[in-house]
């Protein structure tokens, strides 16, 4: 498959994948031990099937496709959470993942202690968080809270300190969800401007979602995913054109509120 | 983006910090536990274990407790490691990181607390005078043989763990008989020459026996039990570090 990377120096290109496919072992619920002894084959489920990607700096790519199409797989892929059994994934510069954000804090610490240890999970060092740690306080808008352990922050709480931790550690490539919108009103304005700028400082970022209006408002370029396989790739608009042919039923128009 | 050495040291530290702060969170003894769950059973083990042994060892506290602390920090990290990958996979799924930082930080944050037991050990030592500076080499060797099997083993168990979960319920059941055929609380001299081979093969029985040596005035292990043991030492970690470096790249299609 060509994406035409001959035209491109090296350099510009952010994440590479090159005949990528993935394979997961199907886990049946309490499989009993005469079970798996007689059947010594495991089953087996390809989430990806020889993928091949090229995403330049500067590139915004809206991934899109039915439940269980691989987006969470390549997504994973493409963040080195995850290894493909087979190909290659190249990617430069920081990746970080705006998905689940409140995940990896641990409940007994304050919230300082938990930026710590968040922080360099997402590969920043302890020198750079101190000298950003005002600035990442002061984002997520905890004020005196930052010394109380986690288990006594609200929901929103979390997400905002989570949003402010990896809005802060420099990322070069972001990947998102559609559940980007997190906590009050005034930090939804406050996260909207910080993509804002993001986006317009040219740096990558890869959004999966079901939400077309979010990803022809973002996207420069689509890709749809079906039961593992790249089957359009281009504009955004004509991804999602092929994607509402997709479906048997004509997909609803959202309502404009 | 974990090149650099520094940043893996970085997190290595503040991972250990965690373990170290949220270990005694809400306690009011804090770190004493540390030493106290060891006099304990000092205390206990050295009471009822006196009517048994028929010849009479030196220092018989001191010996014990030597060895308590050294089999604690083995048998702590060792169960601790053992499910990390499993418990953390919260942070597995957020981002890439360095994997070894997870049963690393557990060993390093027991290593702490060996050493601050170790410090308050001074005080008996000085006492029985059970320790002379031409002791601290062995000691070197004994520190370094235990670091190193520690980190080896729970390499090997917290990565198979991730697969297999068996393995934690093994390292459990294991750790029990294991407590039996290391030399803490009797001597090597009870054992008789035609199962001695079972001790051999246990690495722990010299580096028990290296602390009880440099530290409470023991018999030293044999040159053959060393070099056997030593040889074991190696192997098992070549083995963990290895299966961890393969494994650790799917531990999320199997959490």
């Amino acid at each position: 498959m060509t994406t035409g990377y001959n035209n491109m120096k090296h350099k510009d290109i952010a994440i590479r994948l090159t005949n990528v496919s993935k394979k997961y072992i199907v886990h049946h619920e309490k499989p009993t031990l005469v079970e798996k002894l007689i059947n010594r084959k495991n089953e087996e489920f390809w989430a990806l099937k020889d993928i091949n990607l090229e995403i330049g700096v500067g590139e915004r790519i809206g991934v899109i496709g039915p439940n269980g199409s691989g987006k969470t797989t390549l997504l994973k892929l493409i963040t080195g959470i995850s290894t493909p059994t087979s190909g290659t994934v190249k990617t430069s510069g920081k990746i970080v993942s705006l998905i689940d954000l409140e995940a990896g804090f641990h409940q007994e610490l304050t919230g300082l202690q938990n930026i710590f240890l968040n922080g360099m999970i997402l590969g920043m060092s302890q020198n750079e968080l101190k000298t950003k740690l005002q600035g990442i306080i002061n984002f997520a808008g905890i004020g005196k809270f930052i010394d109380m352990p986690i288990f006594t922050y609200s929901e929103g709480m979390k997400l905002r300190l989570g949003f402010s931790i990896a809005a802060n550690s420099n990322p070069d490539i972001i990947i998102l969800d559609e559940n980007l919108a997190v906590g009050d009103r005034d930090f939804v304005i406050k996260s909207g401007k910080w993509m804002d700028s993001f986006i317009g400082s040219g740096k990558v970022v890869i959004i999966a979602s079901h939400n077309m209006d979010l990803i022809s408002r973002i996207c420069s370029k689509a890709i749809l995913l079906e039961n593992g396989s790249i089957i359009a790739r281009g504009t955004p608009s004509k991804v999602i054109m092929k994607y509402n042919c997709l479906s048997d039923y004509p997909r609803p128009i959202r309502p404009r509120l | 983006m974990f090149n650099q050495p520094r940043h893996f040291w970085d997190l290595l530290i503040g991972m250990t910090e965690k373990e170290l702060k949220a270990r005694y969170k809400r306690t009011f003894f804090g770190f004493l536990w540390v030493i106290v769950n060891p006099i304990l059973q000092m205390i206990v083990i050295g009471f009822v274990f006196r009517f048994f042994i028929k010849e009479p060892i030196q220092n018989y506290y001191l010996y014990l407790l030597v060895g308590l602390l050294v089999w604690n920090f083995f048998s702590l990290s060792l169960s601790k490691a053992t499910s990390s990958i499993v418990n953390e996979r919260s942070l597995i799924k957020k981002a890439k990181f360095p994997r070894e930082v997870i049963p690393l930080s557990i060993i390093l944050s027991n290593l702490f607390h060996l050493m601050i037991a170790f410090c308050l050990l001074i005080i008996p030592i000085l006492i029985t005078g059970t320790f002379s500076i031409i002791n601290s080499p062995k000691l070197f060797v004994a520190i370094i043989m235990l670091i190193t099997f520690t980190t080896g083993l729970s390499l090997l168990t917290s990565a198979l763990n991730v697969r297999f979960r068996d393995i934690n319920f093994f390292v459990q059941a294991f750790l029990i008989i294991w407590f039996y055929i290391t030399p803490i609380v009797y001597t090597i001299n009870v054992i008789p020459r035609s199962v001695i081979w079972i001790w051999r093969l246990n690495p722990l029985t010299s580096v028990v026996q290296l602390f009880q040596n440099s530290l409470a005035g023991a018999a030293p292990p044999g040159p053959a039990m060393v070099s056997i043991n030593i040889f074991l030492i190696i192997v098992l970690t070549i083995v963990g570090v290895q299966v961890f470096e393969k494994e650790s790249k799917y531990f999320d299609d199997w959490l």
